[in-house]
């Protein structure tokens, strides 16, 4: 790994020269810089359409009636009405929803990284006469849409007794299963077939049986993909809310994202109307939409910009480019 | 003595080989158990009974009792069925043009943002960012609003172009800028998978090729691009796999629909299939292009 660090920083420092194109290696300096700006208009426009969803959002979502009806104000609202998003905590009865979502997805994600990493070894570890069709299999459980079977799994659930809990939606996880399980044990996979065997061998020498060896050594060296694991899984297990929605019923144990429609249809209500007059007159409910779909988000937001950095080298040395 | 130990030696190593062989075995499946277990219950059930009811009626609702009809769901869905052909070939339509767009347009964001710069940290974040905002309500909400007209699409002709393009032409453009604007807020993943294939690749290669003359065109197709194959197999999956299941493909809407509100259980399961086989022809085509490409190289 340390070795892989210092070879990627040396090409680093390399490839500064080859930035530009090669036709440019001799031209002026003039000529770079009208490159170098031209290449940064190109990438900040690019940015500025990634971030025009988020910043309408946020916008929106602090504008006033006001400033939702003038057609001039389109990025700076005339004053910032916070009150937007306490309604929407409110509505939203966020709190509440807030620590179903936690649950899903943390246990989720735990889930994932326990059995994903575990199966992610076994399949990059061992060559026997079945590893390749059963690793076909995993492509293939990642090809098969949940969709397609949610029926038969539905009846399965109900037959356990599974339905209206969160287990349809957490025990998968922890079989390498759940909402893109299958990808996350080929990010797995890809990673330990980087790693040398030296390692393994000297802890076998030693008298360290598999599973030890497994947890003590290999798990913590694989801190980067399990990094990357956590973050995707917990961004997609917080912002879904299909299968939620099919398995849970009972109002009180709704996830985040399936309180959103809902919010939604109240606003466009008549009791919408009530609603506001109470918070002082007439309103659109575009403020209040967008204040309620942030909260939603915010969390995740939150854990990446954390996470961030270290996400980011994680998918860098996640090696999933060897294959 | 040199006999003797031959002899003791032989016998030893024996059993032991046999040992070893059972030790390997008992430790894949040690491994690989929960995933075994994960595939019985979750995941070879469903797809057994899926593609069961698929050939078959439902008899009685009560105790879900199946009756085998044979082609007959398929035969209806796929003849006499008047919306599911004609959402189907949309649906094929848009992932045939998509995902090829999806592809390269995240390749070249990720070549952008590959080399050092400065703000890299800042690029990166702001295309990951529609990947945090997710692909459910809360990205659905958000299109929404600009259909309304409210906030304007994303990418908007500039009206000077518009008066210059003259009106057709100018809403052509502008239905292409909207996939687009479209495509790259659903691409956030596939940029960082990319980018990962990117810096995978040692640059020894790249300093190789420049000793020898190459140029960056040249370069990018001899090395960048082959090194990034099981990459861009990797995003295509992903890709179909996501729009497959987003909650704006009508199709999949459709397939719902037939299943929870109508109860067409059958019907439900064939559209599924019809669909699946679609996605997997398409994978299995991309798949051995890419095999037949790399086996050609090696030659």
């Amino acid at each position: 790994m340390k070795l892989n660090g210092k070879v990627r920083q040396t090409g680093i420092s390399h490839s500064r020269p080859r930035w530009s194109f090669n036709s440019l290696a001799a031209a002026s300096i003039y000529q770079r810089i009208i490159v170098r700006v031209f290449y940064y208009l190109v990438l900040c426009s690019l940015a500025f359409v990634f971030l025009y969803p988020f910043l309408t959002m946020v916008i929106t979502s602090l504008m006033s009636d006001a400033d939702l009806i003038n057609i001039t104000v389109k990025w700076i609202p005339n004053e910032v009405k916070w009150s937007n998003y306490k309604i929407a905590a409110q509505q939203l009865s966020y709190k509440r929803y807030f620590f179903n979502s936690l649950l899903i997805a943390g246990l989720s994600t735990v889930g994932h990284v326990l059995s994903c990493a575990f199966v992610g070894y076994g399949f990059a570890r061992y060559k026997f006469k079945l590893s390749g069709p059963l690793f076909a299999v995993v492509i293939l459980s990642m090809l098969v849409p949940v969709q397609t079977i949610i029926f038969p799994l539905y009846i399965q659930y109900s037959k356990m007794g599974w339905l209206d809990s969160y287990k349809p939606l957490i025990v998968p996880t922890f079989f390498g299963y759940g909402l893109n399980g299958a990808f996350f044990i080929f990010v797995f996979r890809q990673f330990f077939k980087g790693l040398p065997k030296e390692m393994e061998e000297a802890a076998r020498i030693d008298g360290c049986g598999p599973l030890r060896t497994f947890f003590r050594i290999m798990l913590p060296m694989s801190k980067s993909s399990i990094l990357v694991t956590t973050v995707l899984s917990f961004v997609w297990h917080w912002n879904d809310y299909f299968e939620p929605n099919i398995y849970i019923r009972t109002p009180g144990k709704r996830v985040l994202p399936s309180m959103l429609p809902s919010l939604y249809a109240l606003l466009n209500s008549e009791d919408a109307m009530e609603l506001v007059m109470e918070d002082g007159g007439f309103t659109f409910n575009n403020a209040m939409l967008m204040a309620g779909t942030f909260l939603v988000v915010l969390p995740v937001l939150i854990v990446y910009s954390i996470v961030q950095k270290q996400f980011m080298e994680g998918v860098e040395r996640s090696g999933i480019a060897g294959m | 003595m040199t006999i003797k130990t031959k002899k003791t030696g032989t016998a030893m190593v024996k059993p032991r080989r046999l040992s070893l062989g059972r030790k390997h075995t008992l430790e894949v499946l040690i491994f690989l158990s929960p995933w075994i277990i994960g595939t019985c219950v979750f995941f070879l059930n469903a797809i057994i009974s899926s593609v069961r009811l698929s050939f078959s009626n439902i008899a009685q609702l009560k105790g879900f009792v199946m009756e085998w009809a044979g082609l007959e769901n398929y035969e209806y869905i796929l003849a006499y069925d008047i919306n599911f052909m004609p959402i189907f070939m949309t649906v094929v339509k848009d992932t045939l043009i998509n995902t090829p767009l999806t592809l390269v347009f995240s390749l070249i964001i990720a070549l952008l943002i590959n080399k050092p710069m400065f703000g890299r940290g800042f690029f990166r974040t702001c295309f990951f960012i529609p990947v945090l905002l997710g692909t459910g309500y809360v990205m659905q909400q958000l299109l929404q609003i600009d259909a309304m007209g409210t906030v304007g699409v994303g990418i908007v002709l500039p009206p000077v172009l518009r008066g210059l393009l003259g009106n057709t032409i100018a809403t052509v453009v502008q239905s292409f800028l909207d996939r687009i604007t479209l495509i790259l807020w659903q691409s956030g993943v596939q940029i960082i998978l990319f980018l990962a294939g990117l810096q995978g690749i040692s640059p020894t290669l790249y300093e190789a090729a420049k000793v020898d003359g190459a140029t960056q065109w040249e370069m990018f197709w001899k090395i960048t691009l082959p090194m990034i194959s099981p990459i861009i197999l990797l995003n295509f999956v992903y890709t179909m796999v996501t729009y497959f299941t987003s909650s704006d493909n009508e199709l999949v809407g459709y397939v719902l629909d037939q299943v929870f509100v109508n109860q067409e259980f059958g019907r439900g399961a064939a559209m599924g299939w019809v669909y699946f086989g679609f996605v997997f022809l398409l994978c299995g085509i991309i798949f051995g292009a890419i095999k037949i490409s790399s086996r050609s190289r090696d030659k």
